[in-house]
């Protein structure tokens, strides 16, 4: 309850320093709005429904070129983690591309997919699947020969002793990937939504900009936030806590 | 090679009536097996040509020193590691990799952190495609007899290291393998645990008549548990010696025929003792240590009723 407080008079306390510049008149409107505009903004762009319309659009990308990325990154990951010939070469390969921001793959999106949804989807799976692949490996990795080999008297073979022990035993690092992997994947939606012009939120941020709006700007950015903060807060934080009681992980 | 021992409490091992009993009933035959492994220093011989001879629902425990290739056996007779030359043959197959007929329990127990104990103990069942209200109750049942039914729905990290065990035994008792092979399962454990498990596993034995092959490094432990104690010596690891334990059971770590059948059997191993002692000082560079191996009673040091 405490730390409850404290972030309350905090942000109250942030509001209260906005507003107070805004009212000195420092900068001119359309640099820095005042909250109260910027609040009126969200009010009505929910009202309207071109945030939720904005919302709708980006969930349903980042759902698909997620969703690929998990697929993709843990069969990588599989194949990285548990056969030498692909350590060896994939597996360089895949560190290697760590190293490029995914904005860089969007000149490839777009010579190939064009402007259009399949190339933002691209870049948000570009985005995930990589961080997943590497969490992959090193969860299979760390899998303790003891539980394979305890499995194997009891009958585990071929795929069983993948869906049942190594990729159950590899969960927590997975869950870690994902969690990643989604901060990237969120990250080069909006990327992707700046640059390509086809609705979304990226692209109302845009139309604010466009329109000299900052205080859409800034509401667009604070719906931002908070989707990233409930993705979050709702699923991983969730998800890991989950996986930290049953492993006993955690104390107490 | 082998050889029997006999005194007092124990029974002669007269080879003519094993071999024809053993033609009858033979769980599991190791012959001329042989094993070595690459290191640093050159090919190491871990195990050199062991022959032996398990009996329907019997109870052998294989002692040795450490590093004299014990759990190598276990894990070769379990399909685990490959051998370099020799054949096993379990329930009269020949062993060509890991069965269901051979369910190890290793010294940690194993249990998988993401199942809770009921489906740790239904996982093989699972896997043999038993389907969900059998595989329940027959998991159930096992849990029954380890006293832990109470426990079904804990997580795993929940539950003590002496439990965890039993779990482990549940699990493996409730595939209805032929053979149990225990590798140091309570070596892990406080004393008063493994006084407890060790009564518990002959009352399990008693009632299922399993057979199992059970390896440790602690000679009062071999003798509370086995009907037949096999004795490896160390690099390479050879079949040393045989004891038969003719004791009532279920037997207790401290009554005194054990404690006394367990004097005698250090007794005989007293010279492999030393050699192991002595093995293990030279590699070691502290003087002190040469010191008390050139005495000549290495025996005397806290070994811990273990070689």
């Amino acid at each position: 309850m405490y730390s409850i407080f404290k972030k309350v008079i905090f942000f109250t306390l942030l509001l209260g320093i906005w507003e107070l510049l805004f009212r000195l008149a420092i900068w001119p409107e359309y640099v820095l709005p005042s909250p109260i505009s910027v609040y009126k903004t969200l009010i009505h762009g929910f009202q309207d429904q071109t945030f939720l319309i904005g919302i709708a659009i980006s969930m349903k990308r980042i759902a698909i070129g997620y969703g690929i990325s998990i697929v993709i990154g843990v069969l990588l990951g599989l194949l990285i983690g548990r056969v030498r010939i692909f350590e060896e070469t994939l597996g360089s390969l895949i560190s290697g591309l760590q190293t490029l921001p995914t904005i860089c793959w969007l000149p490839l999106a777009l010579l190939w997919f064009g402007l259009n949804d399949k190339a933002i989807i691209f870049l948000v799976a570009m985005g995930a699947v990589l961080s997943i692949t590497i969490a992959t490996d090193a969860g299979i990795k760390s899998v303790p020969p003891l539980y394979i080999r305890a499995a194997k008297t009891m009958g585990a073979r071929g795929l069983n002793l993948y869906f049942e022990i190594i990729l159950p035993a590899a969960l927590p690092y997975i869950i870690t990937g994902m969690k990643q992997g989604w901060s990237f994947a969120w990250r080069s939606l909006m990327a992707g939504e700046l640059l390509i012009v086809c609705l979304g939120l990226g692209h109302l941020l845009m139309i604010g900009r466009e329109l000299n709006d900052m205080s859409q700007v800034i509401a667009v950015m604070i719906v931002i936030i908070i989707i990233g903060i409930l993705v979050d807060r709702l699923f991983f934080v969730k998800m890991e806590k989950h996986i930290r009681e049953r492993w006993g992980l955690t104390k107490g | 090679m082998s050889e029997s021992i006999g005194i007092d409490s124990l029974v002669e091992l007269d080879y003519t009536n094993v071999k024809t009993e053993a033609q009858t009933s033979t769980k599991l035959r190791i012959q001329h097996l042989s094993k070595s492994f690459q290191s640093k220093n050159g090919k190491v011989y871990v195990l050199e040509d062991i022959n032996l001879e398990i009996r329907q629902g019997e109870f052998v425990c294989i002692v040795g020193p450490s590093g004299c290739g014990k759990t190598t056996l276990l894990n070769i007779v379990a399909g685990l590691e490959k051998a370099d030359s020799g054949e096993i043959w379990a329930n009269g197959r020949r062993v060509n990799g890991a069965g269901t007929d051979r369910v190890v329990i290793f010294q940690e127990a194993a249990l998988f952190p993401w199942m809770n104990v009921i489906k740790n103990v239904e996982f093989g069942l699972k896997l043999k495609g038993v389907n969900g209200s059998e595989r329940r109750n027959t998991a159930i049942e096992y849990l029954k007899m380890v006293h832990l039914s109470k426990f079904q729905n804990s997580h795993v990290h929940e539950l003590s290291g002496g439990m965890k065990q039993r779990v482990a035994i549940a699990r493996a008792l409730a595939m209805n393998p032929e053979m149990l092979l225990m590798d140091e399962p309570f070596s892990a454990l406080d004393a008063q645990t493994r006084w407890i498990l060790h009564f518990e596993l002959q009352n399990i034995w008693l009632k299922t008549k399993k057979t199992i092959l059970f390896i440790t490094h602690n000679i009062r432990e071999a003798v509370c548990l086995a009907d037949r104690i096999i004795v490896l010596s160390t690099t390479p690891g050879k079949i040393k010696k045989e004891f038969l334990v003719d004791l009532p059971r279920p037997r207790d770590d401290n009554d005194v025929n054990v404690a006394e059948y367990s004097t005698w059997v250090m007794k005989e191993l007293k010279a492999e003792i030393s050699k192991v002692v002595k093995c293990e000082m030279d590699t070691d560079s502290c003087v002190e240590c040469d010191i008390k191996c050139t005495t000549d009673e290495p025996a005397k040091m806290d070994i811990g009723g273990g070689i």
